[in-house]
């Protein structure tokens, strides 16, 4: 084995050896070379004991800096990735706890109307009050309704694969910016469902209530200002036989079929057996107005109404008018 | 076998005990790493040669570490650290490089 070593050697003084080739090439320590030539010499070598001792040592040491140092580099990561890392983990623990709350809407809310049933279900007049308010609760998406329907995708066209003229790379581009489905073509989609017979609809998943809102925020589009990605499931209810050729043949239908063969965006209009949609949540009651009472009052015309009776400005707590002047009626 | 335990004995005490290093010790961390790796590299190569030696090896380590460390500490001292990790990472490399060839020449004959 040593015989190969001699030859990799740069000469003492051999001027002609250049520092390339001695790099590339004198790879071996000098010291095990030195402590070789000792051993080979006669100088007695050192106990196998003591040797092993030796390496083991050296070796701890070895093992301990690799390991102090990767658990320093770990503690240095760059400050943006631990941000970054903090901030994924802040929104993943707000989305839970988001869907945790909805839940528990859900469940009050389902709570709520087992209850105001059970109440109802005392006289005949509240059994049938159930029945048109349950109506009006599917009409409104405000409870969970099953049935056969419609599935429609409707989605962004796909990116444009093209080779690029000067590398010959194959390349591939953003999509065609008309080939982006936008906030008015999905309003466009979901209005013609409704216009062909749709019963109910949800988006992605979301539940379409009379107040809902598709809307468009940068890039995104929102649904009750919950973001919606390409593409889109839209699930409608309603008799399949009668809605998916009314919706086909609309106006909004033929559009997208032109739209697909123009701007390769994505269309596909199918029947479905049973679509399950859940009750819309995040629903809140804007106003309520009491129906007014068909018994006739005598009183003068603020009837029905909680407004405030006109003696009201005088009940005005005194600290903040002046003392002894009249308060000011309307320059607050 | 001995030395395998050894260093996994090392880099297992290294990961539990989370030794604090000084501040300014830190930056010379990495480049006594690679110190390290080309002591190691050298030291499996002269055993493939059949010419280790513990106190070599030992000594090899430590004074690799150092010196490197030396150098680059100069060097941040004198305005040029960077260029002289630089210097220093690709002595080491090719180092290990050569060494790491040799072993692979001893291993698979090849």
């Amino acid at each position: 084995m040593t015989r190969r070593q001699p030859k990799h050697r740069p000469k003492l003084g051999g001027m002609a050896v250049s520092l390339l080739n001695e790099l590339l090439n004198g790879t071996v320590d000098q010291g095990y070379l030195k402590a070789a030539e000792r051993r080979a010499a006669g100088t007695p070598a050192p106990h196998r004991r003591r040797r092993q001792a030796g390496i083991a040592v050296g070796l701890v040491l070895v093992g301990l800096l690799f390991g102090v140092a990767f658990r320093q580099t770990r503690a240095r990561a760059p400050e943006s990735e631990r941000a970054k890392l903090a901030l994924i983990h802040d929104i993943e623990q707000r989305t839970r706890t988001s869907d945790e709350l909805e839940r528990r809407v859900g469940d009050l809310a389902a709570q709520v109307a087992r209850e105001r049933d059970a109440a109802l279900a005392a006289s005949s007049e509240g059994n049938r009050e159930v029945a048109a308010l349950r109506a009006a609760e599917r009409r409104d998406g405000l409870a969970p309704v099953r049935g056969p329907g419609v599935l429609v995708t409707v989605g962004d066209a796909q990116p444009r694969q093209q080779t690029d003229p000067v590398s010959g790379q194959p390349l591939i581009l953003p999509p065609d910016e008309n080939g982006r489905i936008s906030d008015r073509d999905l309003q466009a989609v979901v209005n013609g469902l409704w216009a062909a017979g749709g019963e109910a609809i949800s988006v992605d998943g979301r539940r379409l209530t009379p107040t809902s809102t598709i809307r468009e925020a940068g890039n995104a589009i929102l649904v009750d200002f919950f973001p919606v990605t390409s593409p889109y499931q839209v699930e409608v209810i309603g008799h399949p036989d009668l809605l998916l050729p009314r919706f086909v043949d609309s106006r909004v239908g033929q559009q997208f079929q032109t739209y697909v063969g123009a701007y390769q965006i994505e269309f596909d209009v199918r029947r479905a057996d049973v679509i399950t949609l859940s009750a819309a949540t995040g629903t809140d009651l804007k106003y309520a107005f009491s129906l007014p009472v068909p018994t006739p009052t005598p009183a003068s015309g603020a009837s029905g109404t909680a407004a405030p009776t006109p003696t009201a400005p005088t009940g005005r707590p005194p600290a903040v008018s002046t003392p002894g002047m009249p308060s000011p009626g309307g320059t607050r | 076998m001995i030395p395998a335990v050894a260093l996994i004995a090392g880099v297992v005490l290294g990961l539990v005990l989370e030794p604090q290093v000084p501040v300014w010790l830190q930056p010379y961390l990495p480049i006594a790493v690679v110190a390290a790796l080309d002591a190691v590299f050298g030291g499996i190569r002269a055993r493939l040669d059949g010419l280790f030696d513990a106190k070599v090896f030992v000594v090899s380590f430590t004074s690799n570490v150092l010196v490197a460390a030396l150098i680059v500490f100069l060097g941040d001292h004198l305005g040029v650290g960077a260029q002289l990790s630089t210097g220093v990472v690709v002595v080491l490399g090719i180092r290990i490089f050569g060494n790491a060839a040799a072993i692979r020449r001893h291993l698979f004959r090849a």
